[in-house]
């Protein structure tokens, strides 16, 4: 038997949108858990240089979130990151939370699930993953000291996680099946690097290797050529996807599987926001992440009064 | 004695290190950046090239990355 807890606020995420939700929730005295399933930080917890976040000129994304866990904690908020989250029922009052371990009844749920990458969509990737293909440069890069590295993608992410790579590479490919998306910086910061060549509008249509990863397929569609590359490591940044799963029976979904919510983060149930990437909205930045989360927290507070005063 | 092979700016191996905290578990680690030969034993160990966080009970039975279940198992938790 599972034990019943209540809670003012669980938050579901600890990036950068559930833990600013939870550091203003504990500020203002609210019994506040955060459940995170994956990793502290979500996607920032992989970002190697952040500098567009005020405050400072440059940080690690580790660092900066770990500071942001340290505020919340501070505050009385507890995080838990290693009871997973099984099921959700938000429609009910309280709302219920179950994981592996408990049962938790809220009174306010913020859903700052954020978005998870996407897996390199290639049937040999199985076959490969951690012999060649990677996701993660932070864990992976040092052991391509002295190889030849190619990183999938256009993004940000892919950019930072390229420009990161080169103090271990010797050559390193940047290949992406479409224009650049990251910023100027980022490019500008990349195309100064003689170990790099970009390889725009190009797509990786195969691995090759016996035991591990030795070469790539390539198809330039400008030329409508197909060339082989030798490569040590590929690391694969192609993109995110909505971390909603758990929500699809509770919560309208958007085209994207976003959360649909407005800029003040309420969704479609009382009691129950949307906070960061996943929820549906034009610009997703850091700086955007945290001020969703202090929007879902101040309103939070404000529903859980509402709801004091008519009890 | 329980090890874990890791690299310091990885977010999974700090995750796996809390982990086994959490349960008391008393571990090892070998930072693989710093230390060539657990780079090679790590190597050896999985077949991999260095992928971590990896933990294992007796250099044979090992869990690859953070993973609740496959470390509750490893470890008997």
């Amino acid at each position: 038997m599972k034990e019943r807890i209540h809670k003012d606020v669980v938050i579901i995420g600890a990036g950068m949108a559930g833990l600013t939700a939870a550091m203003y929730c504990g500020r203002m005295n609210l019994d506040t858990l955060v459940l995170e399933n994956g990793i502290i930080g979500g996607q920032i917890a992989n970002a190697t240089n952040i500098e567009n976040y005020p405050g400072f000129v440059s940080v690690q994304g580790g660092d900066l979130i770990a500071t942001v866990q340290q505020q919340a904690e501070n505050f009385g908020a507890v995080v838990d990151e290693f009871d997973e989250i099984e099921k959700v029922t938000l429609k009910a009052t309280p709302k219920i939370i179950e994981t592996q371990e408990k049962i938790y009844e809220a009174d306010v749920v913020i859903i700052a699930s954020g978005m998870n990458r996407r897996k390199l969509p290639l049937s040999e990737e199985k076959k490969f993953a951690g012999r060649g293909v990677h996701y993660c440069e932070l864990c992976d890069g040092h052991a391509y000291d002295g190889k030849i590295i190619a990183v999938m993608g256009g993004g940000n992410a892919a950019v930072d996680a390229a420009n990161f790579l080169t103090k271990y590479a010797t050559k390193l490919y940047l290949i992406h099946r479409s224009e650049f998306r990251a910023d100027e910086v980022s490019q500008k910061r990349l195309r100064a690097n003689d170990k790099v060549t970009i390889m725009l509008q190009t797509e990786i249509k195969a691995l090759r290797g016996n035991k591990r990863l030795e070469e790539v397929e390539i198809f330039d569609k400008k030329s409508g050529e197909t060339k082989t590359l030798a490569v040590d490591g590929i690391f694969v940044n192609i993109g995110v996807e909505p971390n909603t799963k758990l929500f699809k029976d509770e919560l309208t979904l958007t085209a994207s599987g976003r959360i649909s919510a407005g800029e003040d983060c309420r969704t479609e149930i009382d009691g129950v926001f949307a906070a960061g990437d996943v929820r549906e909205k034009e610009i997703r930045q850091l700086t955007t992440a945290a001020s969703d989360g202090t929007t879902a927290a101040l309103l939070a507070e404000k529903y859980l009064a509402r709801l004091k005063a008519v009890n | 004695m329980v090890k874990v092979y890791t690299v310091k700016s990885c977010p999974y191996c700090a995750k796996t290190k809390k982990f086994l905290a959490s349960k008391g578990v008393e571990f090892e680690e070998l930072d693989i950046e710093k230390d060539p030969a657990a780079r090679e034993a790590c190597k050896k160990l999985t077949g991999m090239d260095w992928a971590v966080p990896v933990t294992t009970i007796d250099n044979e039975h090992y869990v690859i990355d953070y993973d609740k279940e496959a470390l509750e198992k490893l470890l008997c938790l």
